[in-house]
């Protein structure tokens, strides 16, 4: 069965509902022009991942994206979709079955927002009452009023074009997602929204996307793996977000991650991710020599007073312990940490209560271990290869904060 | 042609006696052109048949022209130089530079409006699909429109209003130089003007005739416009 | 009719045409015994020229300063697209004989009825021109002390030209065409071979036709290529570029300017 039988025929895609996508020494050049746009390149997605293609202007990203549905022909290599060579079908048929969404959106201005959703279902042959219902359903997907199908894209603001744009280009139910940087046009504070808005989407339809952005912190909020390219359309690294802020392959990778690359990992890093210190707990009616005890040998030289139900109530110092049993009220207050903070909120937490400790503590409000300003440090530690001394760390820390 | 002279002088005589005073003296004279209002009924719908004839099929070439041209845009210069050239000749002129090829008569006048109205059309419909949005044809072509589809479903309805501003101006000018086919004996309200070219009257008739004519074809066009393109309503609105 | 050795000189296969350009060169006996062709085709042609220069110039002088004034205003436009539409609903002929019927007979009458003709084109490119000029560049002119006639004289007035050459040669052309039908008012022009046939012939009415079709193209060809001189250099590549990006140059502008 074929892609284009199987679009004439209104059946369903041929794929499932994500297609792997495999990259295999492509290479495309320019004609009129010796150097390549895009150089032996090859790297594989996996079904439902989100990959990244990120560099600087004039890297390729863009062409090496259009490659995948033929906008823009190959010259050498082959780009497997589910296993298949992209060059097996027709173009207008392949582009079909890949969701496109483009920066400038590209809605046709004289069609209503009804009539551009249900484009490629159209082109697809679908019958009237299937494109209606897909085409409700896409609506309600991104949070569009019922009553905005028979506007025409001119009365939509920004934000909600850009999002009738990815409507339209999940109209087919496509197994791969092509993106040409979607969210560029728009102001940061919608940005940030609509790619919040993507990301719960993306974790319901589970869709290959190929996504396209110079922006690093776009690539590494969205991506479950990322492609660096560098000009002439060389790969300088494929890999996951966290691996490529930890153990950037090269000086060029480097670079374009940022020097601030510790800090965007402290935003990938949720707390409950990370090997936290054990806390010393105590209950009210423990004696203090036990409890100064288990102090002595942990981590935190404090012990930590929490209620029967295991909640944090109170740091304890030498004051409070003076006495035979450890007394109700006493202490200092305690910071929690929400585990499923980023680590970049619990740090900016400690630093701005002026503390070294912080309790963290799981949904039920339990404390599950302590963090601590030299976990963070630890942490960084390994992926700055030393040259990152405590002061500097912290001077850059509270620039940040 | 002589016995047309003949013919004019006939019915100018004719015309002007045993009417009343307003007549004699060549005025602006209501009374008698509601009389003789009739004779203004065939040149009219002659004159129209022929706006109508050749803008259709100026429209018609200009059109399979700048489609042509579009996806080959090395025709746009030939094209733009020779439909110049037609748009130049004076009609009148171009009358007569047919009249050995085609005789006298409404293909020669036919021809030789159609021709004018080319480079009208040309450069309308190559603006109206120059001036598509690269992202609408960028997007139509990846989500897999073939030339074809993207030709018809989205650049052409999209400069639909340049090519009916175009449709607009041909019109216009067309029914001002139709006036003049009946040198190439075509008939038309440009041969009710010259039957009596100095009654006052008559010209302000057959005149006024074109005008109304014009501005009708201009707001028909207008209409359609409104109806054919709801979105650029939408736009100011 | 014609002399032998004279029918050397054009190939006979040329037919109509050859006649044509016989009449156009050689003089001939017409049809009631005067000398036609030759010279006279070149007296026909200076007086079809007069005319049509004469008319000219008073259009420019009364088109030229209410449209730039009116686009410098920024404001009339319902003049302006009224005047363009009218202009080119009523038949030319319709004024001439017009002009005629009032007026009666004569050169300065038939050349009123041209001027008449002349002004919308003129009128409305002139408007459009300096209405087109980008406001911030004025703007700015006046935020650097230049006032109303400079900002004409020294800003405006240059970025309109290539749009007012466009006016003067659409006019041109178009009252080239119209003197033709200046024998019905009197004045005696090319298009006397045309339209009184019984005198000249078939030759002379296709020879007649020929000169009047090159004066148009000419006229168009010539005034084109004053137009792109007159272009500021900075105008030219922009000028390009900005009409690519332009989405309907056409229907956008209220009036549509032929250059």
């Amino acid at each position: 069965m074929t892609f284009s039988d199987t679009a004439q025929a209104e059946g369903p895609s041929p794929f499932h509902e994500a297609a792997t996508l495999e990259f295999r020494h492509v290479s495309k050049t320019y004609r009129g022009t010796a150097e390549p746009a895009i150089r032996d390149l090859s790297f594989s997605v996996p079904a439902g991942d989100v990959c990244v293609l990120v560099g600087p202007s004039g890297c390729g990203k863009t062409t090496a994206m259009r490659l995948v549905n033929r906008m823009i022909e190959m010259s050498d290599g082959d780009i497997l979709l589910d296993g298949r060579s992209v060059r097996e079908w027709r173009p207008a048929e392949l582009r079909r079955g890949i969701g496109y969404a483009i920066q400038q959106i590209g809605l046709f201005p004289h069609q209503t927002i009804g009539e551009n959703i249900a484009t490629v279902p159209r082109l697809l042959g679908w019958d009237k009452a299937r494109i209606q219902a897909r085409v409700g359903e896409l609506l309600e997907l991104i949070g569009l009023d019922g009553d905005m199908l028979g506007r025409y894209p001119s009365q939509l603001s920004g934000g909600q074009r850009q999002r009738v744009g990815v409507a339209r280009a999940l109209a087919g139910d496509p197994p791969l997602l092509l993106m040409d940087e979607p969210f560029g046009a728009i102001d940061p504070i919608n940005r940030d929204r609509l790619q919040n808005e993507f990301l719960r989407l993306q974790g319901d339809l589970h869709k290959t996307v190929v996504f396209v952005t110079h922006d690093i912190d776009e690539a590494i909020k969205m991506g479950d793996r990322i492609a660096v390219l560098k000009k002439g359309g060389v790969l300088a690294q494929f890999a996951p977000p966290a691996e490529l802020l930890m153990q950037p392959a090269d000086e060029f990778v480097e670079d374009f991650v940022g020097a601030d690359r510790a800090l965007k990992r402290l935003a990938l890093q949720r707390v409950r991710d990370i090997d936290l210190w054990r806390a010393p707990l105590v209950h009210v009616g423990d004696s203090t020599r036990a409890a100064r005890e288990q102090a002595a040998h942990s981590d935190v030289p404090y012990p930590l007073l929490v209620d029967a139900n295991g909640r944090p109530l109170a740091w304890l110092d030498e004051d409070d312990l003076r006495g035979e049993r450890i007394e109700p009220g006493a202490g200092s207050p305690v910071l929690a940490i929400d585990a499923d903070d980023v680590l970049r909120d619990a740090l900016s937490e400690l630093l701005r209560s002026e503390v070294q400790y912080g309790a963290v503590v799981d949904r039920a409000g339990r404390v599950t271990g302590v963090l601590s300003v030299e976990i963070m440090h630890a942490f960084l530690a390994p992926e700055t290869k030393g040259d990152l001394d405590t002061a500097a760390f912290e001077r850059r820390t509270s620039d940040h904060a | 042609m002589d016995a047309l002279v003949l013919a004019q002088s006939g019915s100018f005589f004719r015309d002007r006696s045993g009417d009343n005073s307003c007549v004699a003296n060549n005025g602006i004279c209501p009374r008698w052109a509601i009389d003789h209002f009739d004779r203004y009924v065939h040149p009219f719908f002659q004159h129209l048949e022929l706006v109508l004839i050749s803008t259709g099929a100026g429209f018609l070439v200009a059109f399979a022209l700048a489609i042509a041209a579009h996806r080959r845009r090395w025709l746009v210069g030939p094209v733009t130089q020779v439909t110049g050239i037609l748009y130049t000749i004076p009609s009148l002129a171009a009358f007569f530079l047919l009249l050995p090829l085609t005789g006298r008569g409404n293909l020669t006048a036919i021809i030789a409006l159609a021709s004018y109205t080319l480079l009208i059309f040309f450069r309308n419909v190559m603006a109206g699909l120059d001036g598509v949005p690269e992202e609408a044809r960028d997007a139509g072509r990846g989500m897999g429109f073939t030339d074809r589809q993207l030709l018809w479903r989205v650049e052409l309805p999209l400069a639909l209003p340049a090519i009916l501003a175009g449709l607009r101006i041909a019109l216009t000018t067309t029914v001002g130089l139709a006036a003049l086919a009946f040198y190439a004996g075509a008939g038309g309200l440009g041969e009710a003007l010259a039957s009596q070219k100095d009654f006052q009257t008559n010209i302000v008739l057959a005149g006024g005739l074109c005008v109304v004519m014009a501005a009708g074809l201009d707001a028909l066009v207008l209409v359609a416009q409104r109806l054919l393109t709801p979105w650029s309503k939408a736009r100011t609105a | 009719m014609v002399e032998g050795e004279d029918r050397m000189i054009v190939p006979a296969f040329l037919g109509d045409l050859g006649d044509a350009l016989d009449f156009i060169f050689h003089e001939r006996v017409g049809r009631g015994g005067a000398q036609i062709g030759g010279s006279q085709v070149l007296d026909l042609t200076v007086t079809h020229l007069e005319l049509t220069l004469a008319a000219m110039a008073i259009a420019m002088v009364v088109g030229l300063p209410i449209g730039i004034w009116l686009g410098h205003a920024r404001k009339g436009s319902f003049v302006a697209v009224t005047v363009a539409n009218i202009g080119r609903a009523v038949p030319s002929i319709g004024i001439v004989f017009l002009f005629f019927a009032v007026l009666g007979a004569g050169f300065v009458n038939i050349m009123l009825a041209l001027v008449l003709l002349a002004i919308p084109p003129i009128l409305t490119n002139a408007y459009t021109g300096v209405r087109e000029v980008d406001p911030e560049v004025v703007d700015a002119a006046r935020g650097m002390g230049l006032t109303g006639a400079g900002i004409v004289r020294r800003i405006e007035l240059p970025l309109a030209l290539p749009l007012i050459f466009g006016g003067i040669k659409i006019s041109m052309v178009n009252v080239i065409a119209t003197a033709t039908l200046g024998p019905e008012g009197g004045v005696v022009t090319l298009g006397d071979p045309i339209i009184n046939p019984s005198t000249y012939g078939n030759a002379g009415r296709l020879g007649g036709a020929l000169v009047v079709a090159a004066l148009a193209v000419a006229a168009e060809v010539g005034l084109s290529a004053v137009q792109r001189a007159v272009t500021p250099e900075g105008l030219k590549s922009a000028g390009r570029a900005r009409a690519r990006r332009i989405r309907f140059p056409v229907t956008k502008r209220k009036v549509a300017p032929t250059s």
